[in-house]
């Protein structure tokens, strides 16, 4: 794939463990270089942000983005990982990208993470809640 | 009271509440109006405001955000109001039992007269049931 | 001039869903729109990290019962894209059937509530009373009307009996007859043409900025179509054509819908000629599925549906993400419903065939007291209509 080529060496030194499976490119990126990231996959490439999954592990939240690029059928994945589970913050991509709005609301929501530079910060599916639940998908916060 | 309910049994009005279904029940009880099925013939009528309403059909597993906007429909009906609980969601919670979201106790937020259970029911099981309720009311006079 | 607030929901006549929507209009015209939603979040997504893969697939097809085959498809393309499994050609073919119906059931569903909204019952009767037939196809297949239980990890649940082939084909010529009616009546008519031309206009730009997809993204020129750029189960197999239109407007999406229904009688004609002569297993034996993460997406009746599992290599999903389609075009009213005249904001909100049950796999009701005002919008919308008709007939 051409395009992962180019991408490899724009992104030089930025991206690691990279895993390449059929059609599916997944790597690491460190949370400082997730804008460039981003901006190179939507603006140069012509990427569509799918959308992206934060889940919880022993080591830290991830956040995966999944930008897929229509035109070859392929997936870009860039990872982060946070490891202060107290407090989880990384930058918005959303202005970069529009459509990254409530993706980042969600997971604000049903995570707690906090992103640096959303417009809106605060709960999608859960807003006025009677209950106030918060942050239902974290370890230890559903019985 | 008697001739109010005499006359509720000629012509059902139904209001409609969704709380947090699949649309699946929602949709088939629209199929009910359409030509193949036509519920209209028996008087049956779907109506926009809660107000108007003779019979509630809820559909869906409540959750816990849309629980309370249930419960204030229900308090909003004129009564005499007969509820049916559309759905195996509201016999019994189908696959989301587990879920941190939804209402144990749907018999608290809104007192059921019938179930039509199935995922979904088919409209001819809806057609039997709505029969029978109006078999029921005209018993009761 | 001050800005008025309208709310609209959570329960109201227009959509059979709840949902909140806040219209802030200055005289006549919409100058900005809010929505609340998560009066249906159930938690799909928590629930399925303790069911097995085979129990998820039943799950899923719960998130929305109008899509109800979209989800499992994507799903069990997650998974097989762990391991890159392979499925039998029989099944694939049942798989491309079974999906290109629910779209055919699904777009006819829409354009009679598009009718509906602005007044047209006549097209809503029509429209659901030969959706009825496809139903019927689906009983026949798969034993059931709605959430058909056919998809399985390396194949289908069920195979399709031969000998019900012809009377399928048969049925399927009368809805194509009957299509083809319904698309020359809705094209030629001057008042659903007046009614819906340059209404509720979505630009390419913002359609490219808010990631839209589906028929939403194709009606504002978007050549995106997962069929065609990821191909999967018999759609390489089978020819059909991606339709795209370039204004974006209510219209647009209405032809877009109404000429992918045709497309879809053809992909199912082709289909169940196939299966009259591949013949084989269709399922193939999936024992365990290794550690590791697979991306399963497929072109749903709204646009792209999209599953992310994470395997531990165990028989249970340690991640399960769920996107739906109407998760990304919802946030484009924004864009598409500024500007725009009240009377016609229902039908731009509901042309994007918007579906909150996936939207929140998990959606608000709004104050009853408030409920006039939302029917006060369906009576714009109507009146309008008749307007536009007198005013043509006169």
């Amino acid at each position: 794939m051409q395009e992962i080529d180019q991408f490899k060496e724009r992104m030089d030194g930025k991206i690691s463990h990279l895993i390449d499976k059929k059609r599916r490119f997944y790597f690491n990126v460190e949370s400082e270089n997730l804008r460039e990231v981003a901006e190179y996959l939507f603006k140069n490439l012509g990427c569509r942000l799918s959308t992206a999954t934060a889940m919880e592990m022993m080591h830290g939240i991830e956040i995966l983005y999944h930008f897929s690029l229509d035109r070859a059928g392929q997936y870009f994945c860039p990872r982060v990982v946070i490891t202060d589970k107290e407090h989880p913050k990384v930058p918005s991509i959303t202005s970069i990208i529009g459509g990254a709005v409530w993706i980042e609301r969600e997971m604000f929501d049903l995570w707690g993470i906090e992103f640096d530079g959303h417009p809106r910060m605060e709960e999608l599916l859960t807003l006025h809640h009677p209950q106030g639940l918060k942050q239902p998908m974290r370890f230890g916060r559903t019985e | 009271m008697g001739w109010y309910k005499r006359r509720l049994a000629k012509s059902l009005w139904v209001f409609h509440v969704s709380g947090s279904p699949c649309n699946n029940c929602d949709i088939e009880i629209l199929d009910l109006l359409t030509p193949k099925y036509d519920l209209e013939r028996f008087g049956i009528k779907l109506v926009g405001s809660i107000r108007h309403a003779d019979v509630l059909l809820v559909t869906g597993v409540f959750n816990q955000k849309v629980a309370p906007k249930i419960r204030k429909i229900y308090e909003q009906a004129p009564k005499p109001i007969f509820v049916v609980g559309v759905g195996t969601c509201m016999s019994g919670a189908c696959c989301f039992r587990d879920s941190y979201n939804i209402v144990e106790d749907r018999q608290a937020v809104i007192p059921v007269d019938l179930y039509i259970p199935g995922c979904p029911p088919k409209p001819e099981a809806m057609i039997a049931a709505v029969a029978k309720l109006l078999g029921v009311l005209n018993a009761r006079n | 001039m001050s800005v008025n607030k309208i709310p609209v929901g959570p329960f109201h006549p227009l959509l059979e869903e709840a949902e909140y929507f806040e219209l802030k209009v200055d005289g006549e015209t919409v100058v900005d729109i809010d929505l609340e939603i998560g009066w249906m979040h159930r938690g799909h997504e928590f629930i399925s990290e303790s069911k097995t893969f085979t129990q998820s697939i039943f799950l899923v097809e719960r998130i929305c019962g109008i899509c109800s085959t979209s989800h499992p498809l994507a799903l069990v393309h997650a998974v097989e894209d762990i391991d890159n499994i392979e499925i039998p050609l029989r099944a694939r073919y049942i798989r491309t059937l079974i999906g290109e119906l629910e779209r055919i059931h699904s777009h006819l569903l829409w354009i009679g509530l598009a009718g509906h909204f602005i007044g047209y019952d006549t097209l809503w009767m029509w429209a659901w009373k030969y959706r009825e037939p496809i139903l019927q196809m689906f009983e026949m297949i798969t034993g059931n009307r709605n959430h058909y239980g056919m998809m399985r990890v390396g194949g289908v649940a069920r195979d399709v009996d031969p000998v019900i082939i012809p009377k399928l084909l048969e049925d399927l010529d009368i809805v194509d007859q009957k299509m083809v009616m319904i698309a020359g009546a809705a094209k030629d008519d001057p008042v659903l043409r007046s009614r819906l031309k340059n209404v509720g206009i979505l630009t390419h730009q913002a359609a490219v900025d808010l990631c839209a997809v589906g028929p939403t993204a194709r009606a504002s020129g978007i050549a995106i179509d997962v069929r065609k750029d990821d191909p999967t189960d018999a759609y390489d197999l089978v020819e059909f054509n991606m339709i795209v239109q370039k204004n974006g407007d209510v219209y647009d999406k209405l032809v877009v819908r109404v000429l992918e229904t045709l497309e879809s009688t053809k992909i199912v004609r082709q289909c169940l000629e196939k299966l009259k002569v591949v013949k084989g297993p269709i399922l193939n034996d999936v024992k365990e599925v290794s550690e590791g993460e697979g991306i399963g997406r497929y072109e749903a009746p709204r646009g792209e549906v999209f599953h992310y599992i994470r395997s531990d290599g165990t028989n249970r999903p340690i991640r399960h993400k769920v996107r739906a389609p109407s998760y990304v075009n919802i946030p484009t009213y924004v864009a598409s419903c500024k500007g725009i005249p009240v009377a016609d904001a229902l039908i731009t909100l509901a042309a994007v065939d918007p579906c909150y049950c996936c939207t929140e796999r998990t959606i608000q009701l709004i104050d009853a007291n408030r409920n006039p005002v939302a029917v006060d919008l369906l009576k714009l919308s109507r009146e309008k209509t008749e307007q536009v008709r007198r005013e043509i007939h006169d």
